[in-house]
């Protein structure tokens, strides 16, 4: 999301939280789509992802209120809200993963276009990524984007689901020093 | 979340020390990324409403990683995941509702209603009731002397058009698709910020036309228009009692 485009999605959060539904209909314009994609990527399912989107959504409109602006843009506060929904629907159903793991989240890091990314985070994020050791960083990715579990990257690892633990901690451990550090 | 031997809580029978205090910003990390097991994430959420600090460590990590999450492509949702959200969002202010068969009959009028098509009227305001009232947002001049409301039921026709003639001292309502319930009325009800609703009349299936009570023929800039669902014949006393059901700024026309 451009700077300008957080301004406008911030204001209207804030409208919504007066419980402006006109509002609401304009940032599902402008987020849905964006939110669906996060969604689709964890809960593979085209049909459970939309019913989840339709719990965030009304989840903003309740929650709205909790949204500080001071605390932050706006698109990591919505991008959480859906990835934590897709998350728990994702545990509660406890499916097997059917698909093969995405490999390019990425590499698409450094593709996303202007308007997609505050590119000093982006950039920052990529820098950092790449200097985690590799396994933890296939990890940490694929937690993040497709909602693995630490079990299933044990699988996929072929190590001890408390390894994995291991790795994600300090996986996150090396990418937060190194962000602070940039 | 298992309970310990009381060594490290304040007193007796005082819980474990929960799973994240070793690390808790590698586990707000792990809760973020989702990887946290199903027991761990519970506490971890049940501890986030009373702990600052594991909210500010989410946060970050939610701001750190967000650039990972704008790589998943956009995809255009379905029409019905919105007529969803709508619908829950409708339904959810009359929770302080009355009767279970009276309940039923307003979700489904409040179902499909729109924000009146002009003005500002919070739907929070809504699930507060008249008495909670608060109109917000710029005020329309106040020189003019004839206004005009519309309600929008979602389709092309809108449920009532009211307008309000102050030089007569008149409001002409007209009911194009209101559904009243069985033995209830709609009764509309004029709303100046601070002070008590009043009521303007009933609303029945005919075109109406009511009076503007005398005191009140200087305010119209300043006021809402609201309908309630009321006990047949109108509310007790004069005091809103149902849930409102239409709501909107009078528009200077």
């Amino acid at each position: 999301m451009k700077a300008s485009d957080d301004a406008d999605l911030a204001r209207l959060i804030m409208s919504v939280a007066e419980g402006d539904r006109t509002a609401l209909r304009a940032l599902y314009t402008a987020t849905a789509p964006k939110l669906l994609g996060i969604i689709l990527r964890i809960v593979q399912d085209r049909g459970a992802a939309e019913d989840a989107l339709q719990e965030v959504f009304v989840r903003i409109w309740q929650r709205a209120g909790s949204y500080d602006p001071n605390g932050g843009t706006p698109f990591p506060w919505l991008a959480a809200i859906a990835r934590h929904k897709a998350i728990d629907r994702l545990r509660q159903e406890k499916v097997a993963r059917l698909t093969q793991a995405e490999e390019g989240w990425l590499e698409r890091l450094a593709d996303l276009g202007d308007g997609e990314a505050d590119l000093a985070r982006r950039d920052a994020l990529a820098h950092c990524l790449d200097a985690v050791e590799p396994a933890q960083r296939d990890c940490l990715v694929l937690a993040y984007c497709e909602g693995w579990s630490r079990e299933e990257l044990a699988a996929r690892h072929d190590r001890p689901v408390n390894t994995i633990k291991t790795w994600l901690r300090r996986g996150l451990t090396g990418l937060r020093s190194c962000l602070e550090a940039v | 979340m298992s309970t310990g031997p009381g060594k490290f809580g304040p007193g007796d029978g005082a819980e474990a020390p929960p799973f994240w205090v070793e690390d808790p910003d590698g586990a707000a990390g792990e809760y973020v990324l989702g990887t946290l097991d199903a027991a761990e994430r519970a506490a971890f959420v049940r501890a986030l409403d009373q702990t600052p600090a594991l909210r500010a460590a989410v946060a970050a990590w939610e701001a750190r990683l967000a650039p990972l999450a704008a790589t998943a492509p956009a995809m255009e949702p379905d029409p019905r995941v919105w007529a969803g959200i709508e619908a829950q969002v409708a339904a959810h202010p009359d929770a302080q509702d009355t009767d279970a068969a009276g309940t039923a009959r307003i979700v489904r009028l409040e179902r499909g209603l729109r924000r009146w098509r002009f003005g500002a009227a919070a739907a929070s305001a809504l699930a507060a009731g008249l008495a909670l009232w608060i109109v917000a947002g710029p005020r329309p001049a106040p020189d003019g002397r004839q206004y005009l409301a519309v309600v929008d039921r979602g389709g092309a026709l809108p449920a009532l058009i009211v307008r309000v003639d102050l030089d007569r001292g008149r409001v002409h309502v007209r009911s194009l698709a209101a559904e009243t319930p069985p033995d209830r009325s709609l009764e509309l009800w004029y709303i100046h910020a601070g002070t008590a609703p009043r009521s303007l009349g009933l609303i029945t299936d005919a075109t109406e036309t009511l009076t503007v009570p005398s005191d009140l023929r200087s305010d119209a800039p300043d006021a809402t228009l609201a309908v309630t669902v009321e006990p047949k014949g109108g509310a007790p006393g004069g005091k809103a009692t149902g849930p409102v059901i239409y709501s909107g700024r009078l528009i200077r026309e």
